[in-house]
């Protein structure tokens, strides 16, 4: 197989036949276990092993890895395009453990980039492939649904590939255009209905269009259509420079005040790329200030679930924006920004705690007092009221085999009873030094959903307390704030990683490869929105459309994110 | 017991006005007269109060709820908003969608309206303010205050969206399920009372029950039988569609359910006849529980408005607070509970008042 005709990366197979093997056993032993399919071993930063297989090759060398290796978390599949070929990668993870990874390359041909779908094995892989094949071009055998996921039906090119021209007009005419409402008609030979729920809806939590087929009340079928708050983001970040032009961006994804969170896995990739170590003092501020982002938004995404199951503006909602409104001034205090912080740098924080310290710490302090009552209060107004159980336990299920094939993360796969967290399993910042617990609910429902937003709340709370103990007694001498980065950073060419962290709704991820300039040459955003709300039709079929809503409403999901 | 009418003095007030304005001159057409004069106060007084309930009590009672402040910009407490509103309502432009099944989609609103304020004709509020009064009272309220379904249905229906369709349809499905709880309970009011007429269920209930500390306790159905009470009340807060039982608007689900392709003159006209509704249902449980306009010290006629006010501040404490139910939820709650408890209580009235009589 290694003698095959139409290897794509033939040019420059000699140079990189030479790159050094990722160490390790586990690494010799999947190349073991893989065979023959492995037609050339890669390096990433992030994984034990990077597989390079022919576009033939991908299900079975991915069913392998899923049955036999344990690798059951496909989180990410990036596409881009070299100069001479086109190419996917399947980020593999476990959930047991995300810190073994592997990165599964398929090298496609540039004249006629078409391999092997990964949809029969990971089903998430059936958006992420959409949206390759959408942005990028290349093109999946045996993809259940290929078509244009983010874009609209009729754009012409695909936008991160190199032969795209920006100039050409996308003046598409209305006959063109796939016309929402034609659908909108009944069908004489069957008894549902079509309906067209968003994209402006009250329930849809932004820009989001589902395709809902309805039986009497039920969802027969229900079709997410996303795409429409796409604003081109990861090419806005290929186009800035590492150093100061990209973190502004990643406050824009998940807008819902939880900026920091995402402004952390551009940091981590970044630093993880040009090996920077970031100092202690600055860690704390950072687990600090991520937690905060996290009660915001877990305190927003409860609200406005409530406001889903309740109703109008009902009273849980204002007590949620009011908890959410005391964190984010603690936030302000810190960064001068509610939602855009643009507050991480590259190697540290942009600056340290606000003068005096003791207000701040204060202030932080008598929020953090007053948030065991407001989490009761919740627990009195919403968790144990008997109407709002009878609407969200056992409705919106989503088994832990089905969540983990759709890759969900975050609270909607807590809620499942999967036990995985990457503040714990796979340590960054300061969460290792600290005293915390993963919260799990084995209920699959909606209802566990929301407990495990809660707990985390009380969980983030005891987090930040710590960081607040651990800034108060740091040596005034000793406060470094930010690592010595150079002012252009250049990491050398042809360097990959992808790397993740914790956001509020799951695995954020990012994927960074470097051509020698001080612009990524690809990166890629894995938003935990996008894959979560894969889920959804699992959770709604089947459902009362009430449930559709308040599945939707669980899952927590932000558009910006989704669309990125 | 209730065999012997026990209302005195039954002016009612088409024949005041009649005397007063020396109309009893002109026959039948002046009765017809005083009857439109006495039904254009009360209907006035009815959509006065639905005014004030709607842009600026209904915000303020909410925002007392749920943390905030409301308006309070424009006059005293906020108060002028509701000319504001008003002004604003009225001059936004009626769009009538394509499609729409024009004489339908046109009578819809005012049906749902109308049909609230036919309910007050012979409701007793105090101080000789009681249009008609006749044998069949109660069963006419129910009667009139039903009609709304048929307004929300051709709303639904001639909307020509899916979400009103799903909207009407829920809302008379809901309202017939709840509908039957509501009058069985009703007349389980009438078995004490012995009458279908308002003026005398209200009389009955003048009696004092029993005299706790020297305070003399009236025999108000709601103390005689508080579990029919409760089941009113509830199935009361389904007929209103208000939460726990808004599944025909249902925001976050289907929009504003048959309302959706409303707008301006039409909207308001739906927006007043549900709180005109609501102020219905409260006057309905005023007479039927809470003895209508008897109270101490106050006219008779300020302890009516008062009681339907705490009515109408209830739903709104429920609309805060309640999570709403799923549609099947809410037929089961209907079917297998409300019903089954309200003729168990029928039954057991009637066992009760028939032992003791």
């Amino acid at each position: 197989m290694s003698a095959d005709p139409d290897r794509t990366a033939g040019a420059d197979a000699g140079a990189t036949e030479t790159l050094p093997v990722t160490e390790g056993v586990e690494a010799d032993r999947l190349a073991e276990l893989l065979g023959d399919l492995v037609r050339r071993r890669d390096e990433h930063l992030n994984a034990d092993a990077a597989f390079e297989v022919h576009p033939d090759d991908v299900q079975e060398t991915l069913f392998t890895l899923r049955d036999e290796a344990g690798f059951d978390h496909c989180s990410c599949v990036t596409a881009q395009e070299y100069d001479d070929r086109f190419e996917s990668i399947y980020h593999l993870k476990k959930y047991d453990d995300p810190t073994q990874e592997v990165s599964v390359v398929v090298p496609t041909d540039k004249a006629d980039p078409r391999s092997e779908s990964a949809e029969p094995v990971y089903r998430t892989a059936d958006w992420h492939e959409r949206e390759a094949y959408d942005l990028v071009g290349i093109e999946y055998d045996d993809h259940p649904d290929l078509r244009r996921i983010l874009l609209p039906e009729t754009w012409q090119g695909h936008p991160l590939s190199k032969d795209y021209d920006q100039d050409r007009p996308q003046v598409v005419t209305l006959q063109e255009h796939a016309n929402p409402l034609e659908e909108d008609h009944k069908d004489s030979e069957s008894d549902t209905m079509f309906l067209n729920i968003g994209p402006h809806h009250p329930a849809t939590h932004g820009v989001l269009h589902l395709k809902t087929t309805l039986d009497g009340e039920q969802v027969a079928d229900v079709d997410p259509d996303i795409g429409y708050l796409h604003r081109c983001e990861e090419q806005m970040c290929q186009q800035g420079t590492y150093r100061h032009q990209i973190m502004p961006y990643p406050d824009r994804w998940d807008y819902i005040s939880a900026g920091l969170l995402n402004e952390w896995a551009y940091a981590r990739a970044a630093e993880d790329l040009a090996d920077i170590e970031v100092p202690d003092y600055a860690q704390v501020i950072r687990t600090m200030s991520a937690e905060l982002c996290r009660i915001a938004s877990h305190m927003l995404a409860v609200g406005t679930f409530a406001l889903d199951v309740y109703g109008d503006f009902t009273a849980i909602f204002m007590y949620a924006i009011r908890e959410r409104e005391k964190a984010q001034k603690v936030l302000e205090d810190l960064t001068g920004q509610r939602m855009m912080f643009n507050y991480f740098r590259l190697g540290g924080v942009v600056w340290d705690i606000p003068e005096p310290r003791d207000e701040f710490f204060e202030r932080a302090r008598d929020f953090l007092d007053g948030l065991p009552q407001a989490t009761q209060e919740f627990h009195d107004l919403l968790t144990t009221n008997e109407i709002f159980q009878l609407r969200c336990v056992d409705t919106g299920i989503l088994p832990p085999e089905t969540a983990k094939s759709y890759g969900a993360t975050g609270p909607v796969a807590r809620g499942s009873g999967i036990d995985v967290d990457l503040r714990r399993d796979d340590p960054y910042g300061y969460y290792d030094e600290l005293d915390w617990d993963v919260i799990t609910q084995d209920g699959c429902d909606n209802y566990a959903r929301v407990l495990v937003r809660l707990r985390e709340v009380e969980e983030s709370a005891k987090i930040i307390e710590q960081c607040l103990d651990l800034l108060e007694d740091w040596p005034e001498d000793d406060r470094e704030i930010q690592a010595n980065v150079p002012r252009t950073l250049k990491p050398d060419p042809d360097t990959e990683t992808y790397r993740a962290v914790e956001a509020a709704k799951g695995e954020l991820g990012i994927y960074i490869r470097s051509d020698g300039t001080d612009t990524p040459a690809r990166f890629k955003i894995r938003s935990p929105c996008f894959s979560n709300l894969q889920t959804l039709s699992e959770m709604a079929e089947g459902e009362y459309i009430a449930d559709l809503v308040a599945a939707l409403g669980s899952l927590d999901i932000v558009l910006g994110e989704v669309d990125r | 017991m209730a065999a012997t009418p026990l209302q005195e003095d039954v002016t009612l007030l088409p024949e005041t006005i009649a005397r007063t304005l020396g109309l009893d001159a002109y026959g039948f057409a002046g009765q017809i007269l005083a009857a439109l004069i006495g039904a254009f106060i009360v209907g006035n007084v009815m959509l006065a109060m639905t005014g004030v309930a709607g842009p600026w009590a209904k915000r303020k009672i909410t925002a007392a709820f749920t943390d905030r402040i409301a308006v309070n910009r424009v006059g005293p407490f906020g108060l002028l908003i509701i000319v504001a509103d008003a002004v604003r309502l009225l001059s936004k432009e009626l769009i009538v969608p394509e499609n729409v099944d024009r004489p339908a989609w046109d009578l819809a609103p005012l049906v749902v309206a109308g049909s609230a304020l036919l309910g007050f004709a012979v409701i007793p509020m105090g101080n000789g303010i009681h249009l008609a009064d006749p044998e069949v009272g109660l069963a006419y309220v129910f009667a009139t205050a039903s009609l709304a379904s048929v307004g929300l249905v051709m709303a639904g229906y001639a909307s020509n969206n899916k979400y009103s369709l799903l909207g009407g349809l829920r809302a008379v499905a809901q309202n017939v399920a709840y509908e039957i709880p509501l009058v069985v309970t009703g007349v389980s009011v009438v078995i004490f009372a012995g009458s279908l007429r308002m003026g005398e269920i209200v009389a009955v209930q003048r009696e004092t029950l029993v005299v706790l500390a020297g305070v003399p306790i009236p025999s108000w159905f709601a103390i005689v039988n508080p579990f029919a009470f409760v089941l009113f009340v509830v199935a009361n807060l389904a007929e209103v569609g208000r939460n726990p039982f808004d599944t025909p608007e249902a925001p976050t689900e289907i929009v504003a359910g048959y309302q959706t392709e409303y707008s301006s003159v039409y909207f308001v006209l739906f927006y007043l006849g549900e709180f005109v509704h609501i102020f219905l249902g409260g006057a309905i449980i005023a007479t039927l529980f809470l003895g209508g306009p008897a109270g101490p010290v106050l006219p008779g006629f300020v302890w009516f408005v008062i009681k339907i006010w705490a009515v109408f501040l209830f739903t709104q404490w429920a609309r805060s607070a309640m999570p709403r139910v799923r549609i099947d939820q809410l037929m089961e709650i209907g079917w297998k509970g409300l019903l089954v408890l309200s003729f168990a209580n029928l039954v057991l009235t009637a066992i009760i008042v028939g032992v003791i009589a």
